[in-house]
């Protein structure tokens, strides 16, 4: 089910092209607005169509799959946490989903690098890296050698 | 040079008329490039075949109150660019469409209401030099560095191919229509004042001739597309989710 770039709706800001982990979204020469180079090397992930500001990309579905009329639309809210989806039957039923993806802002995860390296006395601690701070808690659970 | 009528030295050499008749043809050009732009791309049809779909999906009829106010939404958003979600694209496009306005408006009010050297407002000949240094600016800043094919697809900042023809012909027009005037009013030399000027006309024909392989008409139908998004929305046939109502960033 490979991905189309509805071309009106593009604004050519490149976040697919970014995105795309098969590297099969480029720039179209003539209009520069974003393309599915190799449709049959796309795996439908929807990273794309997810990350589109301008809702431009679709999945296209085969006909033996998706016959008669089939979809399924997203919605990322990043500022809310939110994805949404509609499903669309082939029968013309609808039904629509929403799922939380995060709690906390878009954008605030920080990066490893971000983060001070931790002495060589965490290689005996039972503590994954930056725990328990980076997981917004005061006090994790640990495990008594000795009674173990 | 920002107080001279750029234009007005056109007549030791060029009747005003010629040059009158001439902005006449760059405007029909642009018409008769958009209206075959649009039937030869087939984009009047998609767009009468997607509001028939959408017609026909409507789960309800906005009245015309609403329509009109959707209008003015559509109208409001393209005044600032709001369709871009990136601050520099949209900067460097607001730079290049209100300059390119400025700079259009002032030329055909120079040549049309002031020709024969008639004494100019010196505000007319300011707003187009400030038209075409904003269209400058803001055309180089998207040329080498905002182009998403630049950007995000690895050409060199030096590509050019279609999709450059309208950036191309408007950055080399604007150039040396500044060029032209810079030298015609610091340096007094004709001849290189006139190849300059041929060099200003031949780009500026090209920009306004290419409209049907350029991307020119995408300021007519891109405000098209946002409006019928927004009627989209408002009768219920659009075919994206409806936004959530919940917020669920609790934490900071």
């Amino acid at each position: 089910m490979p991905t189309y770039t509805d071309m009106t709706r593009c604004d050519g800001c490149g976040e697919c092209v970014d995105i795309c982990p098969s590297d099969i979204m480029h720039i179209d020469p003539v209009y520069r607005r974003s393309y599915n180079i190799e449709p049959n090397f796309c795996w439908e992930c929807y990273s794309c169509v997810k990350a589109c500001p301008q809702n431009a990309i679709d999945v296209r579905g085969y006909a033996d799959f998706a016959p008669l009329g089939h979809k399924v639309r997203v919605l990322r809210e990043p500022e809310k946490g939110v994805i949404s989806w509609k499903i669309r039957y082939r029968d013309g039923r609808l039904k629509e989903f929403t799922f939380p993806i995060r709690t906390t802002p878009w954008g605030s995860i920080k990066a490893p690098s971000d983060y001070e390296a931790p002495d060589l006395s965490a290689l005996t601690s039972q503590m994954l890296s930056h725990e328990p701070a980076a997981l917004h808690i005061a006090a994790l659970p640990t495990i008594n050698k000795k009674k173990a | 040079m920002f107080t001279n009528n750029p234009f007005a030295a056109l007549t030791d050499f060029l009747p005003p008329l010629v040059v009158q008749v001439y902005i006449v043809l760059m405007m029909l050009a642009v018409v008769i490039g958009t209206l075959f732009d649009v039937y030869h791309k087939g984009s009047a049809k998609f767009f009468a075949r997607r509001r028939a779909k959408s017609d026909a999906a409507a789960q309800r009829r906005p009245s015309g109150g609403e329509t009109f106010s959707l209008a003015l939404e559509t109208i409001a958003e393209a005044a600032v660019s709001g369709e871009f979600c990136k601050w520099p694209r949209r900067i460097s496009h607001l730079m290049m469409m209100y300059g390119f306005f400025l700079y259009l408006i002032t030329t055909v009010v120079m040549i049309f209401a002031y020709p024969a050297g008639a004494p100019t407002p010196i505000i007319l000949p300011a707003l187009w030099t400030i038209g075409a240094l904003m269209i400058l600016v803001g055309g180089l800043w998207f040329f080498f560095f905002l182009r998403v094919n630049v950007a995000y697809d690895g050409a060199s900042p030096f590509h050019l191919g279609r999709a450059d023809l309208f950036i191309g012909f408007l950055l080399a027009s604007i150039a040396f229509a500044l060029l032209w005037h810079f030298v015609q009013t610091g340096y007094h030399n004709p001849t290189a004042s006139r190849i300059l000027l041929g060099i200003y006309i031949f780009f500026t024909t090209l920009l306004f001739v290419s409209v049907p392989w350029s991307k020119f008409a995408h300021m007519f139908f891109k405000p098209a597309v946002a409006f019928q998004r927004r009627v989209e929305e408002a009768n219920g046939s659009s075919d994206l989710p409806r936004p959530s109502t919940e917020n669920y960033i609790v934490r900071s």
